[in-house]
């Protein structure tokens, strides 16, 4: 029994591995004739947007009779676990969004169809959408995804915590020197152990929509550059963007280490946190919570005005075949069309994927037009890059964790990431 | 013992027969047939769920493989990358450390709660239950419960131990010093009461007069334990130990769970790490080659134990 224990972890392994190799060879799309398609359809959206999905693509289901989407919702780990093995054995979705920057990987071993010709098919609207949205959905020059949606993060700082600590509550803070002086206001000792009952800012370094890069932009520098060739943590304005906020988290403890994503939005939620940096999906928990929070760009730094961008993009299958394909393109335009996006953005708090969509059409939901409005100021993370798990979560955070933590400073940890992800960047 | 580690010897080898006889030989063959027709349900399980799986994994762990594309042939290229790798180094320290501390610690927790449990005590039954509960339940799942009993805001846990002034500034799970105990905390939780449920039976075939003579004879309660109960418990000392080191080898559950292997890599075991290169790197031939290496590993632990062991069987 002991080695039939000892080798249950790694026989699970290989069956999930042989999982995928079963069945290789059968093709996902069987008629190629224009008749009735129905098209399977992943996505992760769990969360409080899932009602505006789902109302969405069965407003499409009942628009017309050529083609029927069978969409199949899962938390996104399990999606990115099933995704690759589904693909290759021929059972996977013909059709999966996904975050852009999660495309390039999937890209480049072909499991994805190009779809250029979206862009330029007539009645498909594709110059109406978001500029920031379209270049995301770019790898080397291919575009392999349409937006699903696209949104900035902004500045969150909640009002009545600014009032307590004798701040203008309607005045967020506009530079890195009023960022960091206010974060220190709001930082509160109150029983004096050394650990503040209320931190200044909530940010988080790992499991999280990308905020310390932010910073990084804001003082000139970078993870990586923006054609996704040049590591830059070992830059110099990198290092010292990082060496400012780290000295202001370990000295000054304006905020926790070590926060996942759903930490810091948790912080901010219990009224622990009077800032964070975070996208529209907070909007509705934080109003449930009863915080009275305001909205900004994030402050400018000393090199640039900079924020966020993130998209998830529709892709295809690569297997898909011309009826498929033809069905999901309607599908994508159906879902960027005026009337999908108003209702959309109305209910998901993001903003719509077009530009021609005026504000007072979505002044049902007050948050929505400011994510839409530093589009032009954002930027997408780690965009061009193929190996974004590598470079992300086994090269960049780690090094960042390491720092915060007092366990290497930023000028021998940064340079030193920074070799490892320009060996990956370069394919060795 | 074990049904894989003993290989079912085939039985189609009779002894010498005193005296030839083709009735015998019949006998023999019928026996044999039966034999194999009993075992052949568990040999299909285990060579269609265990054996093709393990050598499709071994031939993976020669290859360079990413799912989609078809499989590269790159011969040792996955082992001697391995041997210079940091990460695996890591996870390799990582895990010795999981398993050099919890292993004696189950072990000596789960023989200490059962001579407590093997008295007549108020509420023995209720107590036994407490104890073995947690190994009816799904770790995944009550590791979930334990990130929220340790988080420095909400945690009760936490809560507790401000009290009496420890305070993690961080919460366990976020400082690289804390997070290890934290998950080694609950594993020891999960696996005692399994042990110590064995460990009772053993004890309640230790026969009583063994015990009654030993006090006749002047011997106390430590002496007793020494002389009697330790070396008569020594077979259940080896199982436990073969199961509770292999155990530890595999970690993996509630370390996915409660820090994903972080912060940076100071809880990634080497399951943590095939699962890191397998299905987040989509690596899977690199995978594989860990997987197999871990393999050897437990292997050649588990017979070290065996041959230990064995030697120290005691029987009165």
């Amino acid at each position: 029994m002991a080695l039939r224990r000892a080798l249950a972890v790694l026989a699970v392994a290989s069956m999930l591995v042989l999982a995928g190799c079963a069945g290789r060879g059968q093709e996902s799309g069987g008629e190629s004739s224009s008749g009735p398609v129905t098209l399977k359809f992943w996505n992760g959206f769990t969360g409080p947007d899932r009602p505006a999905v789902e109302e969405i693509v069965k407003r499409f289901n009942d628009s017309q009779d050529q083609v029927t989407i069978q969409m199949e919702i899962m938390p996104w780990d399990v999606f990115f676990t099933k995704l690759l093995p589904s693909l290759t054995s021929g059972t996977g979705p013909d059709i999966a969004a996904m975050d852009t920057a999660q495309i390039p990987q999937y890209a480049a071993k072909k499991a994805l169809k190009p779809l250029d010709d979206y862009y330029t098919k007539e009645g498909t609207e594709a110059d109406k959408l978001i500029p920031a949205a379209v270049e995301g959905a770019a790898f080397e020059g291919v575009k392999y995804s349409v937006p699903m949606n696209f949104t900035t993060l902004l500045l969150y700082w909640n009002k009545g915590m600014f009032k307590e600590a004798g701040l203008d509550p309607e005045k967020p803070p506009a530079n890195w020197q009023e960022f960091a002086d206010y974060a220190k206001k709001l930082t509160k000792d109150t029983n004096g152990d050394g650990k503040p009952e209320q931190y200044g800012l909530a940010i988080a370094d790992h499991a999280t929509i990308p905020m310390w890069p932010i910073l990084f932009w804001q003082g000139g520098g970078a993870v990586v550059s923006e054609d996704g060739k040049t590591a830059m943590l070992g830059d110099p304005a990198t290092i010292e963007a990082a060496s400012y906020w780290v000295d202001l988290v370990r000295n000054d403890k304006i905020a926790p280490i070590g926060l996942g994503g759903a930490d810091a939005d948790k912080l901010f939620q219990s009224k622990k946190a009077a800032m964070e940096i975070v996208g529209p999906w907070m909007t509705t928990g934080f109003k449930d919570a009863g915080i009275d929070f305001g909205l900004a760009m994030p402050p400018a730094g000393p090199k640039a005005e900079v924020t966020l961008g993130t998209s998830v993009g529709f892709t295809v299958n690569a297997r898909a075949d011309q009826a498929k394909t033809d069905g999901a393109y309607e599908f994508f335009k159906f879902w960027n069309s005026k009337e999908s996006q108003v209702y959309w953005s109305v209910n998901s708090g993001f903003p719509p994927n077009r530009t021609d969509i005026q504000a007072s059409e979505l002044a049902e939901n007050p948050y929505v037009a400011a994510f839409g409005e530093p589009a032009d100021k954002s930027r997408f993370y780690l965009i061009n890059v193929q190996e974004f798990q590598k470079v992300n979560d086994t090269l960049f955070v780690p090094a960042l964790q390491r720092v915060l933590n007092g366990k290497a400073s930023v000028q021998d940890a940064f340079p030193k990431a920074d070799a490892d992800i320009q060996a990956v960047l370069d394919g060795s | 013992m074990s049904t894989a580690t003993q290989v079912p010897a085939p039985p189609t080898a009779p002894p010498p027969p005193r005296r030839p006889g083709r009735a015998r030989g019949r006998l023999a063959r019928r026996q044999a047939l039966a034999a194999w027709g009993f075992m052949l349900p568990s040999l299909v399980v285990l060579a269609i769920f265990v054996v093709y799986p393990m050598t499709q994994a071994l031939y993976l762990s020669f290859t360079e493989y990413n799912v989609i594309q078809a499989a590269r042939w790159v011969g040792l290229a996955n082992y001697e990358k391995l041997l210079s790798d940091p990460a695996f180094r890591n996870a390799l320290v990582n895990t010795l450390y999981y398993a050099a501390v919890t292993t004696p610690v189950s072990v000596g927790l789960a023989l200490g709660l059962a001579l407590l449990l093997n008295r007549r005590l108020p509420l023995r039954g209720f107590l036994r239950t407490s104890v073995f509960l947690p190994v009816v339940l799904s770790l995944a799942i009550v590791a979930i419960a334990w990130s929220f009993l340790l988080d420095p805001n909400i945690g009760l846990l936490s809560y507790w131990l401000s009290k009496v002034g420890i305070v993690s500034e961080q919460g366990w799970l976020r400082d690289p010093n804390l997070a290890m105990p934290a998950v080694m905390l609950v594993g020891i939780w999960k696996n005692v009461g399994f042990y110590m449920v064995m460990y009772l039976a053993g004890l309640q075939s230790i026969p009583r007069e063994l015990h009654e003579a030993a006090s006749i004879d002047g011997a106390g309660a430590w002496r007793r334990f020494r002389r009697i109960t330790w070396p008569l418990l020594a077979n259940q000392t080896m199982l436990i130990t073969i199961l509770a080191a292999i155990a530890t080898l595999q970690a993996f559950d509630q370390i996915f769970v409660m820090t994903r292997g972080g912060p940076f890599f100071q809880t990634e075991t080497v399951v943590m790490m095939i699962y890191r290169v397998g299905f987040q790197e989509f690596a899977f031939g690199y995978a594989s080659a860990i997987s197999w290496v871990l393999v050897l590993l437990i292997f050649g632990l588990s017979m070290g134990q065996l041959a230990y062991f064995r030697k120290r069987t005691v029987t009165y």
